[in-house]
């Protein structure tokens, strides 16, 4: 009795294993837990997207729940989610954008057009809607880093004391504002 | 119209492996010979269909057919001609092919040498073999098609090849470790064909084992060259990252090394037979799984986007019917067996079997630690990441009594041993193990950390023992020439081994212990010391590649005013995709390696440059070459390749 249970030991753990398995499967891994959430606000002192003489800094934001979007204008998904986001800016919601520049590499590229980006940026901005009160502009992704940014376009939901709520990676559109972002604006009002 | 022929020639293949799966499983079964026979041909007819298909990515590959979906999103126009070959396996859908084709080949191969087996066992293993490959071809027709077109609109450049994969480490790696993985389904067969046989004899494992170590020569070397293209390609000198496609290599290769030691023990003493289908079960299991780990995007990294729950679902499902299978096999028919052999303690027996719950352990703790984090995930306990520190502990605890043991086990006998005879020796050799130690070490460095002491003894003991061992195998005859030749190319296979991974251990630890690096800022002219060369940074130049440009910084290694080497240091940009890429500069030596990487360029003509000094690196990659050696040398062994089945008697 003894040998055969033995003899089936392997198969039973293989079975629980293929139940992991098959639930990982299903489980979102784009569904990060960052562990960001809950802690506040990474320091930072960057400059401003459109004047680099205005640098903003971590405490500048304190004092208002505000949602920081990551984006850039090379993102398809980001140009899609504007139209939304501006609808959201005429409801009163604070959107700070953290622009995200992938085609530059420090190492690499030495001086950066900063006027041809600025241009590109008020252009698409002008096109698809403003949803921006400002936009920082995180050339060296150092913020980006701290935040735990895996790519764009991506939000966080910030409150008074500048703790991070909410770690969403993909678009705003009506259905996920309604799931993830509303209750928790609600509580916060 | 050559890639639909591709297709259509896969398809036909497909048709074969499914006669190839029923008719001899289906011959062994009632007893018909005529059905048994027709199996080595229609593996042999699978083989050259496939290998057709994959000759018609290549043409694709090689002829910038970018209506093909896979040449124009893995290849461009401006790649090398051996690129756009190596770009055929680049991507998941032509990694599937190439992965076929090997699967295809290993059962033509077995089709082809087993002529000494009884056709009931023969049947029944190439039937396997046939069930294994209508899962893949199956998946690769249903789900992951090379051949896709992309009509009407098809782009006229191509996506190019990931510059991480141009390079001549990649062309080989990828198969080698396929060669691996694949040939642990010959081992597979053979134990899930004696199961269904019921004869869980030694002569099983005599037949098992030279396939074994062929596969697990293949996976070896597979393993030893992606670290070595890690090493050279990524830029900053790193060359094992315990990351789940890695992990993904290593269970199986674990795996793999406890059952040929399993294997030789069954096939030499009848014991361990039940635990040795197990792992032979296991072996293949775990590359699967890591197929299915890299493959389902169950183990995702941030940058890893896309990927289809279907594919998934495929590889699990198949997955689940393999191994669920063979373990199902396993439950029923080896309550039967009986292990034949007696043994005391100290014997070779039980050196063997602790050996193998070593290399088991080591196996579970890769699982775990690759797969835990998914599981604590799922059970709502949030993201946790396990990384270096929690694997190179564990395997740091691991590895003393395993490398202590590894040193005993040659010189113990079958069946029992006088302690008494033994103590000599093994204190002989354990004096001249630290003495040689501690003579190395102080000799070269002023700091020695305990655990880097340890480590390099445990690799020096393993050589000691081993000389030993060989010493007196050798003398007992009356002439040394003769004393050599009556050692058979399994001894040596041994040796190979034992002594390679000696080499990984040391050059392991000196590497992690004693590697130097600095980070400098220079202008041309400047000069920096690390250790005792001299690095000139000589300025920056233009390069332009076939499909890519950049710039290449020159420095001139000197050691006492004379020229030792000058390294070109590499920054690239390659064109369509605009990705960067380091490629760093290496003079290779014996004892060290010096490996430079090119930085940013910062203000007046100053650059930062990354500069290594590694001693022993080499050793780990020297070990690798010598314990697949080791896997190779089995297939000269006589005893395996003799004709006649008349092996049974004398076993």
């Amino acid at each position: 009795m003894n040998r055969k249970l033995l003899a089936l030991a392997p198969l039973l753990v293989f079975v629980l294993l293929c139940v992991f398995l098959y639930q990982g499967l299903f489980a979102n891994p784009r569904e990060l837990q960052t562990g960001r959430i809950g802690q506040a606000m990474p320091a930072f002192n960057l400059p401003d997207l459109m004047d680099e003489s205005k640098r903003w800094t971590d405490a500048d934001l304190k004092g208002e729940v505000y949602l920081l979007n990551v984006w850039g204008t090379w993102c398809p998904t980001c140009l899609a989610e504007l139209g939304y986001l501006t609808e959201l800016r005429e409801q009163g919601v604070k959107i700070v954008g953290l622009y995200y520049e992938q085609g530059y590499d420090p190492d690499f590229d030495g001086q950066f057009d900063i006027n041809a980006l600025r241009e590109d940026v008020t252009s698409m901005l002008n096109r698809a809607g403003d949803p921006y009160q400002f936009n920082i502009l995180d050339l060296k992704r150092t913020l980006a880093l701290d935040l735990g940014v895996s790519g764009a376009p991506e939000t966080f939901l910030v409150d008074k004391q500048g703790t991070i709520l909410l770690h969403h990676t993909g678009d705003i559109n009506p259905r996920v504002w309604r799931a993830k972002f509303a209750p928790l604006m609600q509580e916060l009002q | 119209m050559i890639p639909e022929l591709g297709y259509f020639s896969l398809t036909l293949a497909m048709v074969l492996s499914v006669l190839l799966c029923i008719f001899p499983l289906w011959g062994a079964h009632t007893g018909n010979l005529r059905l048994m026979r027709a199996a080595p041909s229609l593996a042999i007819g699978q083989f050259v269909f496939v290998l057709l298909s994959f000759a018609a990515l290549v043409y694709a590959s090689l002829t910038d057919d970018f209506t093909v979906s896979y040449v124009a999103y893995h290849s461009s126009s401006t790649l090398p001609w051996y690129y756009k070959i190596t770009s055929t396996w680049g991507g998941h859908e032509g990694a599937i092919l190439l992965w076929l084709v090997m699967q295809a080949g290993w059962t033509a191969v077995v089709a082809m040498r087993s002529q000494s087996l009884p056709w009931v066992l023969r049947a029944r293993v190439l039937g396997v073999l046939g069930f294994l490959g209508v899962g893949f071809m199956l998946y690769t027709l249903l789900m992951s098609s090379p051949f896709e077109r992309l009509l009407p609109y098809f782009p006229v450049e191509g996506r190019d090849l990931n510059p991480l994969l141009q390079d001549p480490g990649m062309i080989i790696h990828p198969p080698l470790l396929y060669m691996g993985y694949v040939g642990l389904s010959v081992s597979f067969s053979f134990a899930i064909a004696a199961l269904l046989t019921g004869k869980l004899d030694n002569t099983w494992a005599k037949w098992s084992r030279p396939w074994t170590m062929t596969a697990w020569g293949f996976l070896t070397l597979g393993i030893t060259i992606g670290s070595w293209w890690a090493y050279s390609e990524l830029g900053w000198g790193g060359w094992w990252f315990w990351d789940p496609v890695e992990n993904a290599s290593l269970m199986p290769w674990l795996v793999a090394t406890a059952l040929l030691h399993s294997l030789s023990t069954t096939e030499k003493r009848g014991v361990f037979k039940s635990w040795t289908v197990l792992l032979a079960i296991a072996a293949f299991s775990l590359s699967l799984l890591g197929t299915f780990i890299v493959r389902s995007g169950i183990i995702v990294s941030v940058h890893a986007f896309a990927s289809d729950p279907n594919r998934g679902m495929f590889i699990l499902a198949f997955l689940a019917i393999v191994v669920g299978g063979g373990l199902s096999l396993y439950a029923l028919r080896v309550s039967q067996v009986k292990s034949e052999g007696r043994y005391k303690f100290a014997s070779r027996e039980v050196a063997l079997w602790l050996n193998n719950i070593f290399l088991v352990v080591a196996t579970l703790i890769v699982l775990l630690g690759t797969l835990l984090p998914m599981i604590h995930k799922e059970l709502g306990l949030g993201s946790i990441s396990i990384g270096e520190p929690f694997f190179n502990k564990m395997f740091a605890i691991l590895l003393v009594p395993f490398a202590i043991l590894m040193g005993m086990g040659p010189l113990l006998r079958w069946k029992q041993n006088k302690w008494s005879m033994l103590q000599n020796k093994f204190a002989l050799s354990a004096v001249v193990s630290l003495v040689a130690t501690a003579a190395w070490l102080y000799s070269s460095y002023d700091v020695i950390a305990p655990i880097t002491f340890i480590a390099t003894a445990l690799a020096v003991w393993i050589v000691v023992t081993t000389v030993v061992d060989l010493a007196a195998k050798v003398t007992i005859h009356k002439t040394l020439g003769e004393g050599f030749k009556r050692l058979g190319l399994s001894y040596w296979a041994m040796v190979l081994g034992h002594v390679g991974l000696a080499f990984v251990i040391a050059g392991v630890t000196l590497t992690s212990a004693y590697s130097v690096e600095r980070d400098v800022s220079m202008k041309p002219g400047d000069t920096v010391a690390l250790n005792e060369y001299q690095y000139r940074f000589d300025g920056v130049k233009s390069i332009r590649g076939a499909n890519y440009s950049g710039h290449a910084g020159v420095v001139t290694v000197l050691k006492n005013d004379k020229q030792v080497t000058v390294l070109h240091a590499e920054k690239r940009r390659y064109d369509i995709g605009m990705q960067f890429m380091t490629e760093a500069a290496v003079d290779a030596g014996f004892t060290r390696d010096l490996y430079l990487a090119l930085g940013e360029q910062l203000s007046q003509g100053a650059w930062s440059l990354r500069i290594y000094h590694k001693p022993y690196v080499r050793w780990m990659w020297l070990g690798g070459i010598l314990i697949s050696l080791a896997g190779f040398l089995v297939l000269g062994d006589k005893r395996y390749r003799q004709k006649s089945t008349k092996q049974e008697a004398s076993a």
